[in-house]
């Protein structure tokens, strides 16, 4: 029951924010569900057996039996900490969003938790057709957010968002339903359980592309780049951050976009397993593209919010190519960098937000000497700054270092071209803290009719959390890849064979679901 | 040919008797109060309870004469005869409740519009459960005649006029020519009754030029009544043209009855039999998916705009009937056809429900961009119609995902994988138009007109179709098993 608790107890906060009868008190309100959440996300965490590969706290139902689609939650060490992550980040973008978003505010809200509910059900869902449901709703809120509540070109934005990530998704489905096929020709009864999926045996052709696996793989492939978004199907992120309000980037960047590469490393790599290595190359450079390619354009920005967008495509980059890897520091650290993308890339769109509230401008070239003005601001600033940078003892760091080791490893190459972005990370970062801190002051700073202020308590309470898990994360990484080991030991030990089993009551005794017998027994 | 009637077939075809007599109540009364219209709500509620006893006697019939055939092996009562039937009873139903309320058909010949209506549903009733092809065209002509003259009742809108002349015109040749399929048919098989053609398809496909010929035609006489491209001209002009009740009407019931009797006619296994035919009803689906889809976005008036988007969902089913004629497990391509049919009918009869509560007067033109401000004014109808929109764009997990999940995945399971990418993709097509109607409601502000009455019959047909919209998606696995034990 526990992960049903959490992937619906959102929509359930939902449905009570809709209900409510007046705006009144409508932000503490959402603020204590998100902190519910958050708290029973943690019961996750406390009975999670982190010794163990296996499907943790299943919770398996037949939905539609004709077609051996269930209603399967599981969690193990690849998910764990995505979910921590989006129910972690909930409580803070709605109190970072306190007085930012004043248009029909329950509105908000509501869409809020029913995006909360469509991320969990997507880390969470191990039954492809269920996990199509929650991928594809996700689009939906966002989609509203972005269109309500978001800037000047707010529609167009949205529209590519949605249209962009609906493309990829819908060949997605056809594969879904190809490989519902096969599991019904190698087991005998249609399943669409993703343990099913994994066992089945795939026949790969080399070199060819029009072999079954390798169009499956980049069917499936596809809809995750796009959601990634690997370099040439980026050009909606730009667009749909710099639309999108505060809340809607932060959640975009911190958690939507782990949705696609969550999908390459649950999804994609071990169902097709020979397709995956075999085109690890393609992915590979495409993600040293788009390290290199985000930073590059990152830098000429005049647009900090677009600056930031950019940086998340360099980033993903980091994460791409340490997935394709495929050996423990590759996918350890694309995981722990997943993770710190959340952290630091959420935490520079709620800072930018911050200052957006108080000047209305994203242009680096109306600041300058901010530090002065604004010391608490700065320093928070500062700080993520060197965390997005990876500057060591902050969480960044122990991430790209991770990646860069395992794609040493495996592609040395590809690692010698993707420390250069390493260097271009420092080089736009630093240069846009230059601009917007240092220096003479700028038109913005220098306006005495509206004097800037610095951070408020509910804005440092906003920031502390986040930066207390910069460091915690940056010092202490062992605390957090701990509970991901088993998973991510497993999926290099078993590479190209990988199976997961459902860990069964007998050796958990916190998991009271009666496991049903799953299809495939060979 | 022997024909005795029993006792027993008037049992069976009670449904259609009982709509019948029902649908002369308020004529006939009219009559004896000298050219007096009753209270409109009265004749709604003698409508709407001959409908409802229909509902009733046909769940009666199924279960007493299931599979049983009647009138000499004229009409069957099977599985899609049942289905069928009641969604075109239930379209029917709540497009009555649209009629009710709406400026151009609720004026001074109420009684005559439920006759004609009433009696339409005779029709689909017959077309649904005919057998032979006589009794198909039979059914198909009292369908459309009723179709003609409803199309055409609004008096201030010069395009209602236009569009009753273009279907009538149009829909004759269509029968023309389905019946001069039926004749050649005939002379190649010696029977009009669909078992016999089946049991000849296999000697004849290859043998006789003529029979080809024949069921080329009958199938074209098809692909116009569910407008398939290229012989979908009429659909815009026609759905745009007739009052918004009657496009609901034609869009939902019309449509679900002529594609059971395009069901009837694949279960004869013709496609298996000729390869040309198969390749050809391909091409027609890719092309009707692209066609309506494509031409869709263009639309700025919004009963155009869902008339386009009828021509795509066609293309949709028509990938399920394709389905259904090559696979051998008939059920399953037939309940996905019969699926997506429901949940067809429930999201368009609701969006065409929106589009009537805009609907001022008679003449009123509701555009894509009228709809703005409307979620302020109306949050309600607004998440309403947006669910209803995402319905249509197939996104889970409303009803018109399972739909299509349902027709791909029995594509997929004959090797039809290019037919069902093909229709994903035309689906992503799709999202951009139906994605307007809600970045305008919510994405801009204006003050959209409305309709003067409270117009609560309609809100009614709205807020049902929107629940089913979300509720049968979620139990769409039960409702397809039973659709697929059934037919």
């Amino acid at each position: 029951m526990l992960l049903t608790a959490v992937v619906f107890l959102p929509l359930l906060f939902s449905l009570i924010i809709g209900l409510w009868p007046t705006e009144k008190n409508l932000r503490p309100l959402a603020l204590g569900l998100a902190l519910i959440e958050f708290v029973v996300s943690l019961v996750i965490l406390q009975r999670f057996d982190s010794a163990t590969a296996s499907l943790q706290m299943v919770e398996q139902y037949p939905w539609i039996e004709r077609f051996g689609i269930s209603y399967f939650f599981g969690v193990d060490g690849l998910s764990l900490w995505l979910v921590l992550l989006t129910t972690f980040l909930q409580p803070i973008v709605i109190l970072g969003s306190w007085n930012s978003i004043q248009k029909s505010m329950k509105g908000f809200q509501v869409c809020m938790f029913v995006l909360q509910t469509a991320m969990l059900g997507t880390f969470l869902a191990m039954d492809a057709v269920f996990f199509y449901l929650f991928w594809e709703l996700s689009l939906i809120p966002m989609y509203f957010l972005i269109g309500i509540w978001g800037g000047p070109r707010r529609i167009y934005a949205t529209v590519k968002f949605f249209i962009f990530t609906m493309f990829g998704s819908v060949l997605m489905l056809v594969a879904i339903i190809y490989m519902m096929y096969l599991t019904q020709d190698a087991f005998g009864q249609m399943s669409a359980s993703l343990l099913d999926f994994y066992k089945l045996d795939i026949p790969f052709v080399g070199g060819q592309f029009f072999s079954l696996q390798t169009l499956l793989f980049f069917a499936f492939a596809l809809a995750f780049a796009i959601k990634v978004p690997v370099f040439p199907f980026h050009t909606w992120l730009p667009d749909a951050h710099v639309e999108a309000p505060t809340p809607g980037s932060v959640i975009l960047a911190g958690v939507m976009l782990k949705m696609g590469t969550y999908g390459f490393m649950r999804w994609t790599i071990p169902m097709f397993p020979e397709a995956a290595q075999y085109w690890a190359w393609l992915f590979m450079m495409v993600g040293v593209i788009g390290i290199i390619y985000g930073a590059v354009v990152a830098m000429v920005q005049p647009d900090f919010k677009k600056l930031v967008a950019y940086s998340s495509v360099s980033h993903m980059g980091y994460i791409l190519i340490g997935l394709f890897a495929f050996n423990e520091f590759g996918l350890g650290g694309g995981l722990y960098q997943m993770l710190n993308h959340g952290i630091s890339t959420g935490a520079l769109f709620l800072l930018i937000g911050m200052i957006y509230e108080r000047t209305h401008s994203r242009e680096i070239s109306r600041y300058g000497g901010l530090a002065a003005v604004l010391p608490v601001f700065s320093i928070c600033f500062f700080i993520i700054t060197m965390s997005s940078i990876g500057v060591p003892l902050t969480n960044g760091f122990v991430g790209e270092f991770l990646v860069l080791l395992g794609t040493f490893k495996a592609e040395p190459v590809f690692a010698y071209v993707a420390v250069s972005g390493v260097v271009l990370g420092a080089v736009y970062m630093l240069w846009m803290f230059k601009r917007i801190f240092f220096g003479q002051p700028g038109e913005l700073v220098k306006d005495t009719h509206h004097p800037l202020h610095d951070l408020s308590w509910r804005e440092i309470a906003v920031m502390v959390p986040l930066i207390i898990m910069v460091f915690w994360m940056g010092v202490f990484p062992g605390t957090f890849l701990n509970y991901s080991r088993a998973s991510i030991d497993h999926m290099v030990q078993t590479k190209g064979k990988y199976n997961l089993t459902i860990q069964t009551p007998a050796n958990n005794p916190n998991s009271q679901v009666v496991i049903q017998a799953n299809v495939g027994a060979h | 040919m022997n024909s005795e009637v029993a006792l027993l077939d008037i049992l069976k075809v009670s449904p259609m008797i009982v709509l019948f007599l029902v649908s002369l109540i308020p004529i006939t009364v009219k009559v004896l109060r000298g050219n007096v219209e009753q209270a409109p709500m009265a004749t709604l509620i003698q409508g709407l309870g001959g409908i409802i006893a229909a509902i009733v006697l046909m769940f009666f019939v199924h279960e007493v004469f299931m599979g049983l055939p009647a009138f000499s092996n004229a009409l069957v009562f099977d599985g899609v005869t049942k289905w069928m039937g009641l969604i075109a009873l239930f379209a029917a139903g709540g497009s009555l409740l649209l009629m009710y309320d709406n400026a151009a058909t609720n004026g001074s010949q109420f009684s005559e519009l439920m006759f004609l209506t009433l009696n339409c549903v005779v029709g689909m009733l017959i077309l649904a459960s005919a057998v032979d092809l006589l009794m198909v065209f039979i059914g198909l002509e009292i369908m459309s005649l009723s179709l003609y003259l409803m199309i055409g009742m609004s008096h201030e809108q010069k395009l209602s006029k236009e569009a009753a002349i273009k279907y009538f015109i149009l829909g004759s040749f269509a029968s023309a020519i389905f019946l001069y399929g039926v004749a050649l048919l005939f002379g190649t098989v010696g029977s009009t009754y669909i078992p016999d053609v089946v049991a000849k398809t296999g000697d004849l496909i290859d043998t006789s030029r003529v029979f080809v010929f024949g069921i080329s035609m009958v199938i074209l006489g098809f692909c116009f009544k569910v407008s398939i491209v290229p012989f979908h001209m009429w659909t815009p002009d026609v759905y745009q043209g007739s009052p918004t009740p009657h496009t609901a009407f034609m869009a939902t019931a019309v449509k679900a009855v002529s594609f059971a009797a395009f069901l009837r006619i694949m279960e004869t296994k013709i496609l298996i039999g000729s390869e040309n035919l198969l390749d050809f009803l391909q091409w027609l689906a890719v092309i009707t998916m692209i066609v309506g889809n494509v031409a869709a976005i263009m639309q700025n008036n919004f009963k155009r705009m869902l008339a386009y988007s009828s021509v795509a969902h066609s293309g949709y089913i028509l990938v399920g009937v394709i389905t259904t004629g090559v696979s051998d497990d008939v059920n399953f391509g037939a309940a996905s056809v019969v699926f997506y049919l429901v949940a067809y009918a429930l999201m368009t009869l609701g969006a065409f429900a929106v589009v009537a509560l805009m609907e001022r007067t008679e003449g009123t033109i509701v555009n894509i961009d009228d709809l703005a401000g409307y979620a302020k004014k109306r949050p309600g109808m607004a998440l309403c119609l947006t669910m209803f929109m995402l319905s249509l764009a197939g996104i889970p997990p409303m009803v018109g995902f399972f739909g299509k999940f349902y027709i791909f995945t029995g594509a997929i399971g004959q090797g039809l994988i290019w037919l069902a990418v093909w229709g994903v993709l035309n689906s992503v097509i799709s999202v951009y138009y139906y994605l307007r109607p809600i970045v305008v409601m919510y994405m801009k502000e204006g003050d959209p007109i409305e309709a003067s009455t409270p117009m609560n019959a309609t809100r009614v047909a709205i807020i049902v179709s929107a629940v089913m919209v979300v509720f049968l998606g979620l139990v769409s696995g039960p409702i397809f098993e039973i659709f697929e034990k059934a037919l």
